[in-house]
């Protein structure tokens, strides 16, 4: 049995609650047999921890819910288990984030190219190191922090 | 051009190419981003562009002439805008349109776009505004006319 931390409504009457994260699966488990498809994972960096917020939406009841998971070691368990439709979602989460989910095959990065340095969503992004990416004849990106190198 | 009184009309071989080359500006399809949608109501019937020569959009640089860059060119992006230009014939001109292509827009402090797509190919007109109307637009592509055809000074 999974444990909720908190549960509330948001001002558009969406309930939210919060999951430790050894619940996650358990609970995502008993949601998707209620009917519950998974919408979209969002991150939030709180400088100190990270927050991932997961929507799911249920077609019959027509009704949403979120769940919180709070992560110090910015580690959260993958749901490509229960949906595939998080395989996606989790990569962009890695890529603008760096949220590692642990058990997914293929997590790289999804928007930027492979060799760029840093999350840039994260709050210790520093946007004054520029990085610049070119494209050799074969169609593989460099990525690179001088200027004359890229674009 | 002299019109002689024979009814012919004298011109140089140039003045000739020139204008041929002004009325027919064939853009490919390069939207992208919100740009874009403007870019295609420029197309349709209501502000037609066909009227200018600009009969069709092509899907391939092989047959156009304009480039319309419409929209955001991120860092990603932008090999390929530069591989897509090379792949154009001569004689090829570029169009930037809105300011994200000019300068990066509302993304200036962004670490994903590239500011201005004049550092990547050389550019001919730049059509301001986020987006720019179609009006814009089409009065850009009418003031590259007339650059084509030596009609200003810019
Ligand atoms: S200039 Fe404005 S409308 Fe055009 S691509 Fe940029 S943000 Fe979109």
């Amino acid at each position: 049995m999974y444990n909720i931390i908190a549960d509330e409504k948001d001002k558009g009457g969406m309930r939210v609650i919060t999951l430790d994260k050894k619940d996650l699966i358990e609970a995502m488990t008993e949601f998707k047999s209620q009917g519950y498809y998974l919408s979209s994972i969002t991150g939030v960096d709180m400088k100190d921890h990270l927050e991932v917020i997961y929507h799911l939406h249920n077609f019959d009841k027509n009704e949403y819910l979120g769940v919180k998971v709070l992560t110090y070691d910015s580690k959260v368990p993958s749901l490509v288990g229960l949906w595939k439709a998080a395989d996606w979602d989790e990569r962009e989460q890695y890529d603008l984030m760096g949220i590692i989910f642990e058990g997914h095959e293929n997590l790289r990065r999804i928007l930027l190219p492979d060799e760029w340095v840093g999350h840039p969503l994260r709050k210790d992004y520093d946007l004054k190191k520029v990085q610049y990416v070119s494209m050799d004849s074969e169609g593989n990106e460099h990525v690179s922090f001088d200027e004359r190198e890229g674009w | 051009m002299k019109t002689g009184d024979l009814g012919v009309k004298t011109t140089t071989l140039e003045k000739a190419l020139e204008w041929g080359r002004s009325n027919s500006l064939w853009p490919l399809t390069m939207g992208l981003a919100c740009c874009a949608i403007e870019m295609m109501a420029t197309q349709a019937a209501d502000l037609d562009i066909s009227r200018f020569g600009s009969e069709i959009f092509r899907n391939s640089p092989r047959q156009s002439d304009l480039m319309i860059v419409a929209g955001t060119t991120t860092k990603r992006m932008a090999p390929r805008v530069r591989r897509i230009y090379e792949e154009m014939p001569y004689p090829k001109y570029v169009i930037a349109m809105g300011v994200c292509v000019i300068q990066g827009g509302p993304y200036v402090d962004g670490y994903s776009v590239v500011l201005g797509v004049d550092k990547v190919i050389p550019v001919d007109v730049y059509v301001p505004g986020c987006p720019p109307s179609p009006q814009a637009l089409t009065y850009g592509i009418i003031t590259l006319q007339k650059k084509i055809r030596g009609e200003t000074d810019r």
